[in-house]
């Protein structure tokens, strides 16, 4: 009954509500209607009241995206309040370097990008004439940074851990340009924002190629002294915390231990079994050390005595390379003494 | 709450910041605000004299103004290791909105909640960590109590 009587006072007032601008008419007092002239002829209402249809529109909308699952990411550079120019700077500024923006924004540009941008153009039809995609690769700037990544990391590892091995070195390199370690690098310092790439988000390959091609970019506008030190700062650093055999999986330690003390001219280890506790029960802990020469090189526990015989192994490699966890932590402060030593083998190799 | 309720997490930094080079984590600072809303008069007054020198003090950070017709004036503010936190300005002086941008510009972006630990370390042990065989004499068998040497 209400219902009715509300349409029929809408018609009602309708003819008196246009001929003067906003009039308090009945309907606001009881069914809180306000009307607005937008301009002579149209009028806007709206109710200011609780709306009675906005419960079932949020459970629907919450259940299509319980269906269709949350929207797909969008790059920054799609949302609002971006300039790339000015990200550009910021980001050399944030880093304490000096790069040449013209190098930097080559080095951010990838050859999927600018595949995708001619294709978009061609499907648009546009003349190749008129609108020239003057973009270059960073495909350059990606092999030349590889290579002094891994000659600055190899020389770094050299002469920090003289007695680890080349296998050893290699592993830690291979480790450190990997694609996980570099595309986590790279994302905490927002290099996947300025990235040009054909997909979102961006795959690891292409992030991955484009750290690299900073480097080169920095490499060719700083100088190889400071692109070394922005590469110890950001790439050696990911090396704390971790441990020797995280990195460089080796299956037989002990034939390895075996190798390197021929070739130090010191006798073979002897494993001995220097602690046991609860041997016959679930949970049995055995101590193995190894002894060369009736000296201990190391002891480690383990819940078989071949476990603990592999593990003493483990520790006595990590002794023997120094690379235990109580070493003394690498100087990372220091700007050009330390780069010193790095230089020189540097030049060496 | 309570420490099993709400999240925690342990103290870390991001990408090991400060062992080389000390990077500032904000990379982004936005202002919303409105050209004419009362509760926006502080964040007015601030873009009028204050945002130009944080903007030259911050060469890192990319600051961006923008009105818009708001009712609440906002700073979103990202970071590098990508979190956004939004801070609504509502109502705040000029000098308090300095403050603010402050605080934002010496966080580093991970999440504000309970630190189990105020410290960390990836050498927690110089010597060798305890356990009960340490100062032990060799001994394989039942684990006894140690005879006690007379004088």
């Amino acid at each position: 009954m209400v219902a009715v009587r509300k349409v029929f006072i809408v018609t009602h007032h309708q003819k008196t509500v246009m001929a003067s601008g906003y009039i308090v008419n009945r309907g606001v007092l009881t069914f809180g209607i306000h009307y607005r002239h937008v301009c002579r002829n149209v009028l806007l209402t709206q109710t200011r009241e609780k709306k009675r249809w906005m419960k079932a529109y949020t459970l629907l909308m919450e259940r299509k995206l319980k269906i269709e699952g949350p929207p797909p990411p969008k790059p920054r550079a799609q949302k609002p309040n971006w300039d790339y120019h000015a990200e550009v700077l910021a980001f050399s500024r944030r880093l304490k370097e000096s790069f040449s923006p013209e190098l930097l924004k080559t080095a951010f540009v990838n050859p999927c990008y600018i595949q995708s941008e001619q294709e978009r153009r061609q499907a648009l039809g546009v003349d190749s004439e008129t609108a020239a995609l003057v973009l270059g690769d960073n495909i350059q700037l990606h092999t030349q940074g590889l290579e002094f990544t891994k000659s600055f990391v190899s020389a770094w590892c050299r002469a920090r851990f003289p007695s680890l091995p080349s296998m050893g070195v290699v592993a830690i390199v291979a480790h450190l340009t990997s694609h996980p370690v570099v595309c986590h690098v790279a994302r905490n310092l927002a290099i996947e924002d300025l990235t040009m790439c054909a997909k979102f988000p961006v795959p690891d390959e292409v992030l991955h190629s484009t750290f690299l091609a900073v480097i080169g970019a920095l490499q060719e506008s700083s100088g190889a002294e400071r692109a070394g030190l922005f590469l110890r700062d950001f790439l050696v650093t990911q090396l704390v915390g971790k441990d020797l055999f995280e990195m460089w999986p080796v299956v037989n330690p002990m034939g390895l231990l075996v190798e390197d003390l021929s070739k130090r001219n010191m006798a073979l280890p002897e494993p001995r079994l220097t602690r046991s506790a609860g041997a016959g029960t679930v949970l049995p802990l055995y101590f193995v050390g190894l002894y060369s020469d009736k000296k201990l090189l190391a002891e480690a526990p383990g819940e078989t005595v071949l476990a603990a015989e592999e593990e003493a192994a483990r520790v006595a490699l990590r002794k023997l390379y120094g690379y235990t966890e109580n070493r003394r932590p690498c100087d990372f402060s220091a700007a050009e003494q330390a780069r010193a030593p790095g230089l020189q083998s540097l030049s060496s190799s | 709450m309570t420490s099993r309720g709400t999240p925690s997490r342990f103290l870390q930094s991001v990408l090991q910041n400060g062992v080389g080079r000390y990077v500032c984590q904000l990379k982004r600072i936005s202002l919303i605000f409105s050209k004419n809303g009362q509760s926006s008069l502080g964040a007015r007054e601030f873009i009028e004299e204050g945002v130009v020198d944080f903007a030259q003090k911050n060469p890192g950070t990319v600051v961006y103004v923008s009105p818009q017709s708001c009712r609440i004036p906002k700073i979103v503010a990202e970071y590098l290791n990508g979190n956004v936190k939004e801070e609504a300005i509502t109502s705040k002086t000029s000098q308090q909105i300095a403050e603010l941008i402050t605080k934002l510009t010496n966080q580093s972006g991970l999440d504000i909640i309970r630190i189990r630990k105020p410290i960390h370390t990836d050498s927690p042990s110089i010597q060798g960590q305890w356990h009960p065989f340490t100062n032990r004499p060799l001994s394989i068998g039942p684990i006894g109590p140690q005879k006690q040497q007379t004088n």
